[in-house]
């Protein structure tokens, strides 16, 4: 199975981390790196902007997708309710909340098996772990602050590529 | 097997149907219903411009070019080279993991710099959405109508029902004379074919 691409949104609706893994090892790299690149401003053409426009933009549409079809899902089958994935023809997302409403988000291919416990496992075992019981790590990460530690990236990295792969 | 109710929204987003067969989802009231057709209009576009898009080796020149400027001018060159379709880009491409897409493929997709995670498959938007307590299911025909069918988790093989319920629509709702496109569905055959149908199959 391929993983995609991964989110953390925070309750205030801010991606405070994001992930993306592509199948090419030349262009493994932090998506923040990416999306600050220098923009595109003269006659580029559309396929620079377009892969700009994924890097950066992606978290806000995918957050807009899971909050609609999270409130959809708790208007029809009630509170206790809860979105797990869904699949489109070409890729599956996953979702997991959080009781403290931080949403974790993955994109993997169509093979995969559910990861709700996977990314419940990254929830428990690396989140609450290195990011919540880091006493440097503020109670909010605006802008990603606090979720970027060495020791976090570097354990959701082995977890993403040793355990899911 | 438990089909909880359907929804078929027209192609511009309004609800044109909604029907509950068994109950067991909430009741909502109809205006509603008509923003979840709405909403799910719009989050079904999103899903479909969400796509993971796996670039492709082609231009070597972009990929380790991070912070120079001076060598955009040569990916530039190479990415308007690529952009026709021409049959050397599959052939120069050494894709360990991922094929490249057939040339008529790209097509779906905005540049040939990058390529779809199944290609040769046309990127749609949501199709099977799971939660705790049900599974819905959509299908859109080519004329862009969707068809919402909210069934049990637990039940397997959906492709056959909706099908059928396209069956009757396009039986009993397009070709009655007296149904005005894009609107509301009022037709008694339907709902009396339908709802015979469905009971037959419990």
């Amino acid at each position: 199975m391929v993983v995609y691409s991964f989110y953390i949104f925070d309750r205030h609706a801010e991606c405070i981390y994001k992930k993306r893994w592509l199948p090419r090892p030349a262009v493994v790299g932090k998506s923040r790196a990416n999306s600050e690149l220098p923009a595109p401003t003269n006659g580029l053409p559309a396929a620079i902007g377009q892969s700009d426009r994924t890097t950066d933009d992606d978290a806000k549409l995918i957050f807009g997708t899971v909050f609609s079809l999270r409130n959809m899902v708790r208007k029809l089958g009630g509170e206790d309710d809860s979105f797990v994935s869904y699949c489109t023809s070409q890729y599956q997302l996953h979702y997991y909340e959080t009781p403290t409403n931080i949403k974790f988000v993955m994109l993997t291919d169509l093979k995969s098996p559910s990861m709700r416990v996977a990314l419940q496992q990254i929830y428990i075992n690396l989140f609450v772990e290195y990011v919540v019981k880091n006493p440097l790590s503020p109670t909010e990460h605006p802008g990603g602050i606090g979720v970027n530690n060495e020791l976090f990236e570097e354990s959701l990295e082995q977890f993403v590529t040793r355990v899911l792969a | 097997m438990t089909v909880f109710s359907l929804i078929i929204i027209n192609k511009a987003g309004g609800l044109v149907y909604q029907r509950e067969f068994q109950p067991g989802l909430r009741k909502l009231s109809t205006n509603d219903y008509l923003v979840l057709a709405g909403t799910f209009h719009g989050v079904h576009a999103i899903t479909r411009s969400i796509t993971p898009k796996i670039p492709l080796p082609t231009n070597p020149n972009t990929i380790p070019s991070n912070s120079s400027s001076h060598s955009h001018q040569p990916s530039t060159s190479s990415i308007l080279t690529t952009h026709k379709p021409s049959p050397s880009i599959s052939t120069s491409t050494t894709t360990p993991s991922t094929p490249t897409p057939t040339a008529p493929s790209s097509t779906s997709t905005p540049s040939t710099t990058h390529a779809l995670p199944i290609p040769g498959t046309p990127v749609t938007g949501l199709e099977v959405l799971e939660s705790d307590k049900f599974r819905l299911t959509c299908f859109q025909t080519l004329t862009g109508t969707k068809f919402l069918l909210f069934t049990d988790p637990l039940m397997t093989t959906v492709e056959p029902v909706i099908r059928k319920i396209y069956e009757l629509y396009a039986d009993f709702v397009m070709k009655n004379p007296f149904y005005q496109l894009e609107m509301p569905v009022r037709c008694e055959a339907f709902d009396r074919h339908l709802g015979g149908w469905l009971r037959g199959r419990v």
